[in-house]
């Protein structure tokens, strides 16, 4: 059966005041149970598709919508629907683990949840036992990821939206936490993430997008791409020897 | 929502190193400040105490009430250990005369310099520096920070309203940082009641007044800075700008105030009008000789003997009637004189505070010294007292020492032979017929009266800066 669309953009255009187009036109759709890659690089509209759909800006045109919604017209509804998690996941230092998890979830509406849940996403995400409790002003960026994986988890929201996960990473950590993304594309999320690591997004996703100057340039679902060389086709693209 | 954000806001800004060592310090700093000030209240009670029973044995060693050299002291008063204000640099002894002008002299500096130099460690320091810096410590990286850390957009990816995110910012800052600073303040207050320093109800309400404009004060720069850390996108420009404000607030607008003031309205200096004083006074005595002069050489081509009584009566009526007309002169003078000085220093002073209210520290400092009644009219008001309390010392001192009819007709004794030591021989003076000197504290109605005005500044800066941070936020790119 077909799956529904969970996050989707339609048109997306989002032109600055100093007449700067950062987004032109874009069009795409994640469906529950699929991880879609944004790819591209620095200034490419990535992070502003994201900043879109999370209500951060206004679109100049075209809507963006997350389980149905449009983000345009009730962005905190639309919220409700999504979890995200950005770049620089600091989070808060003087807040253990665990605490931070409460937080957000709380945030995230989710009241009811006792210390075992908490401990049970950590679990999931792999974060050591000992940390559960520790303060992370001592985390390393791949333990804070972790912990901020564990934030969208505990949310529950059928739509994640990663922004750069992998960036300052070590392979290992990277590794993990890719694996804990396809235990999340099976349990049906639609997983939205923008990256510019051409190998990572076509080790983890079904669908990639090709970004480049506000544009998306090229959708290729993981079949197109068995038999590509990514790397080769996405600087065709950029390149403009592709047309879009 | 919102009560989830102000509980993360208090736990965030408790739970943190920076916390527990700025608190250590502010705690430290205000126990430290109601040591020090209880000490130097036991200490400035004490001399007090033996600067009055010195003065008592002295009066009573003489046994002439015209040879008397009465001292008055000005008693410390329990706020004036924790809000300095001019109290230290107001004289605390006065030679006590029934005619003449009264000075102040033996100032706290003058007698401890060094510490006119580097001040006492009192509640207004801490408040102004410690406190303001503390609010700014802590209000600069408040939204940018999160913004930095990639908290702000993790926060709004939930169904999160910009003004309950803002409010928790403000009030979570306010009561995280407020509540725990009133702690060390109410040890403080429990050290007054411990060492036993005597605090009326009245000065109890003031202490707390002053507390209050103090938590204000803290309210200003923590608003503030929570203010330009919502306009600005890094914190370290928002640090940046919080401590030049700082700065300006505390260093140099004050300064400058008074610098701009004297510029506005010129007032004529102390020694200048001590001059004139002085040189009206060398010309009154001139004068007070030339007519002691030609009574003289009128009253002594008569047949007149100075045993005569009647002779002796018509001088004393005369030196009587001089002395009043002298000191009638001279009052007036001395009077216009310090009206019209006063006049020009209350309009420069008027000017100064007026330019100075641009500081929100300048503005508690204002606050805390009327309330304590250490601020500038202080001198001014214990003068008023002090004259007061001459006019029932010149009465004593007439009743004591006679007609000046009495006095002539000693010294003419004494001069003529006509008195042997035997009959001079008097017994010892009673330094309690002497009217006490009792000095009346500003009253509660006056200081309140006097600090409205900046208790409602701060208050309005506070919800100033608290509007400008909500506006800003508004409008802050959280991206």
């Amino acid at each position: 059966m077909d799956q529904p669309n969970i996050l989707e953009a339609q048109k997306l255009t989002k032109v600055y005041e100093d007449g700067l187009c950062a987004l032109d036109h874009v069009s795409f759709s994640v469906k529950a149970g699929e991880i879609f890659c944004l790819l591209g690089d620095n200034g490419a509209g990535k992070t502003t598709t994201i900043n879109l759909f999370l209500g951060f800006l206004n679109p100049t045109e075209g809507t963006p919508f997350i389980n149905g919604i449009d983000v345009t017209k009730d962005p905190l509804a639309a919220k409700q629907h999504v979890a995200y998690l950005s770049d620089v996941v600091m989070l808060y230092p003087n807040f253990t683990a665990r605490q931070n998890l409460d937080f957000f979830a709380r945030l995230g509406e989710r009241r009811n949840l006792k210390r075992d849940d908490y401990y049970n996403a950590l679990r999931q995400v792999g974060l050591q036992e000992k940390a559960f409790e520790q303060k992370l002003k001592g985390f390393s960026k791949g333990m804070r990821q972790k912990v901020g994986l564990a934030i969208a988890i505990v949310k529950e929201a059928p739509a994640i939206i990663l922004d750069e996960p992998t960036s300052g990473l070590d392979p290992k950590a990277a590794n993990e936490f890719l694996a804990i993304l396809h235990q999340l594309r099976a349990q049906g999320r639609a997983i939205l993430i923008s990256t510019h690591d051409i190998f990572r997004a076509k080790e983890i996703s079904d669908t990639v997008g090709i970004m480049s100057e506000g544009k998306l340039l090229a959708v290729k679902t993981k079949a197109e791409l068995e038999h590509e060389n990514l790397e080769r086709l996405y600087l065709d693209y950029i390149q403009g020897k592709v047309a879009a | 929502m919102l009560r989830i954000l102000l509980e993360k806001e208090l736990r965030d800004i408790i739970y943190s190193t920076k916390f527990a060592i700025t608190f250590a310090a502010a705690a430290v700093l205000v126990l430290l400040s109601f040591y020090v000030g209880i000490r130097n209240y036991q200490e400035s009670i004490h001399e007090y105490e033996n600067a009055k029973t010195t003065n008592a044995a002295n009066i009573a060693a003489q046994t002439d009430w015209r040879q008397i050299q009465d001292r008055v002291f000005r008693r410390p008063q329990p706020l004036e250990i924790l809000v300095n204000g001019v109290t230290n640099d107001v004289g605390r002894t006065t030679d006590m005369r029934a005619s003449g002008e009264l000075n102040l002299i033996n100032s706290r500096f003058s007698a401890d310099p060094l510490f006119a130099v580097f001040r006492f460690l009192d509640l207004n320091f801490v408040f102004v520096i410690v406190f303001s810096l503390f609010a700014i410590l802590f209000g600069y990286d408040a939204i940018n920070g999160e913004k930095e850390s990639g908290t702000l957009k993790l926060v709004f990816s939930n169904r999160i309203s910009r003004a309950s995110f803002i409010l928790s910012k403000l009030l979570g800052s306010v009561l995280a940082l407020g509540v725990p600073l009133l702690v060390p303040l109410l040890i403080g207050c429990l050290m007054l009641l411990g060492f036993g320093i005597p605090m009326s109800g009245l000065e109890w309400l003031r202490l707390g007044l002053v507390i209050v404009a103090g938590l204000l004060c803290f309210g200003v720069f923590l608003t503030l800075s929570i203010m330009v850390s919502a306009m600005v996108s890094r914190s370290s420009v928002s640090f940046l700008l919080s401590l030049v404000v700082w700065i300006f607030s505390v260093l140099i607008i004050p300064k400058g105030s008074v610098l701009l003031a004297s510029q506005i309205a010129s007032v004529p200096s102390i020694d200048a009008v001590e001059t004139q004083k002085r040189k009206f006074t060398a010309d009154q005595r001139q004068k007070w000789m030339q007519a002691s002069q030609q009574w003289f050489s009128s009253r002594m081509t008569s047949s007149a003997s100075m045993n005569d009584s009647g002779f002796v009566n018509a001088m004393a009526a005369f030196q009587d009637s001089l002395q009043k007309s002298t000191e009638d002169a001279r009052l007036e003078f001395y009077n216009r004189l310090d009206e019209d000085w006063r006049n020009k220093k209350d309009w420069q002073e008027k000017w100064a505070f007026g330019i100075s209210r641009i500081s929100p520290t300048a503005v508690f400092q204002i606050a805390a010294m009327n309330i304590a009644g250490t601020d500038v009219g202080m001198k001014f008001r214990y003068m008023q007292q002090l004259n007061r309390y001459r006019e029932a010392f010149a009465e004593t001192m007439r009743k004591k020492t006679g007609s000046s009819a009495d006095y002539f007709r000693i010294v003419i004794r004494r001069f003529s032979g006509g008195q042997n030591d035997q009959e001079e021989k008097q017994k010892s003076l009673n330094p309690s017929e002497l009217p006490e000197f009792v000095e009346q504290p500003r009253s509660i109605g006056d200081a309140m009266t006097a600090s409205l005005t900046d208790m409602g500044l701060l208050l309005i800066l506070n919800a100033l800066f608290f509007a400008g941070a909500f506006y800003a936020f508004l409008r802050f790119d959280l991206r």
